[in-house]
């Protein structure tokens, strides 16, 4: 079924178009917020509310971009959004520290290149280890991935061209091996 | 070793980061559908707290006595300039929390705003905590003062919208929970707190009551 069509039978109530329209996308939705959020229940949590707003929203989509991009663009605001108040909440709370907080779900180990990027990954501020990720880790285009993030495709690649001079710093001595 | 070969490998390495699982699609697929339910079974009234969420706390208690601070200003403001019936009985009508100024108004959404939001980052961590070793006995220090912002504003006008009260009520219950578990709970209470959670989808209205925050993609939303 062609998306338009499928988009206007979901605006007509048809739930089977719903369904489709979920089955098609919701892969790609939950990768990213478990790229990101690195913990089952969050990732479940913004997948959810991404496509509760996006089932609330689609008479918004103009059809500019591809539906895909369009949710990506809700996928990765939802995430962020919901990092963002993890974070500010476990900087506050010094009781919760605790909690695991996302993308420290692995246990100590040998520090070996895995490990160490995966802890410099997490340790990339927010613009860039969206961009990152969403770029060397999940495969998306720039021009994808500055329509998700409200920005130019250039930025998108400026940033990921930091983002990776900050991994090889981390990783430094690796790099000279 | 070259920087070329070197992002090479960094790429490659990278693409194990945070390796999703399989995508849970019945499970999820199920909890939007309820979430979606839960939604249309509530009223209509959405609430208008979109751009209000800027506001930024700072240290552990100060947000709650920030919360406190801005619902004593607009009780007071409220109280001050809202006309008292004459003290000889009229049918003149009793002015109604409506008829207050509109900063207090501003206030009061301002206040449950942020207050819905630290209760929904609160919960998830709370969650998150359920599968692995949390710290209960603090998780219930931080319901205890969520709980009381939440009977303060249960007693605001800003329970006066009809689904901001059922969600408050709601949430004062999972909160009421947390706050009295004991220093070394059961799982069992645990699993049922949790479980109340995601019956009542506490935490999905929650999230819809809450607007998205100010990042770049809001346009798209």
């Amino acid at each position: 079924m062609e998306e338009r069509e499928l988009i206007s039978r979901v605006l007509a109530g048809d739930p089977s178009a719903e369904r489709a329209l979920y089955d098609a996308h919701v892969d790609r939705v939950f990768r990213l917020a478990f790229r990101m959020a690195g913990d089952m229940d969050r990732a479940q949590d913004y997948t959810q509310e991404t496509f509760i707003r996006a089932f609330s929203r689609l008479e918004t989509f103009r059809g500019d971009a591809a539906l895909s991009t369009w949710l990506g663009s809700i996928a990765i605001s939802v995430t962020l959004n919901g990092l963002r108040k993890v974070r500010r909440l476990n900087e506050r709370e010094v009781g919760l520290d605790d909690f695991t907080p996302a993308g420290h779900t692995r246990p100590e180990a040998e520090p070996d290149l895995k490990t160490r990027l995966n802890q410099a990954i997490d340790d990339l501020p927010e613009g860039y280890r969206a961009v990152f990720v969403m770029h060397d880790v999940e495969g998306y285009t720039h021009e994808e991935i500055g329509a998700s993030l409200g920005v130019h495709p250039g930025t998108s690649k400026a940033q990921l061209f930091r983002a990776r001079a900050r991994l090889r710093q981390a990783l430094a001595d690796f790099a000279k091996d | 070793m070259m920087d070329d070969r070197f992002d090479d490998l960094l790429r490659d390495s990278a693409r194990e980061y945070n390796d999703p699982p399989e995508t849970p699609r019945e499970e999820l697929w199920q909890r939007i559908v309820a979430a979606r339910e839960a939604e249309k079974a509530t009223p209509k009234e959405v609430l208008p707290f979109r751009r209000l969420r800027t506001i930024r706390a700072g240290r552990p208690l100060s947000w709650a006595a920030g919360i406190a601070a801005v619902l004593a200003l607009g009780i007071g403001l409220g109280r001050m300039t809202v006309k008292r019936p004459a003290s000889v009985a009229t049918s003149a009508p009793v002015p109604s929390a409506t008829a207050a100024p509109r900063v207090s108004g501003v206030a009061y959404r301002v206040a449950t705003t942020e207050h819905l939001s630290q209760s929904e980052a609160f919960l998830t961590l709370f969650r998150a905590s359920v599968r692995g070793k949390g710290n209960e006995q603090l998780a219930s220090a931080t319901a205890r003062q969520l709980l009381a912002t939440n009977r303060l504003l249960l007693d605001s006008p800003a329970g006066a919208d009809a689904r901001t009260r059922l969600l408050l009520q709601d949430l004062e219950l999972v909160l009421a929970e947390i706050a009295q578990l004991s220093p070394q709970p059961k799982s069992r209470d645990l699993q049922l707190i949790t479980e109340g959670m995601e019956q009542g989808g506490v935490l999905s209205r929650l999230r819809t009551a809450v607007p998205a925050g100010t990042s770049a993609t809001q346009g798209a939303l």
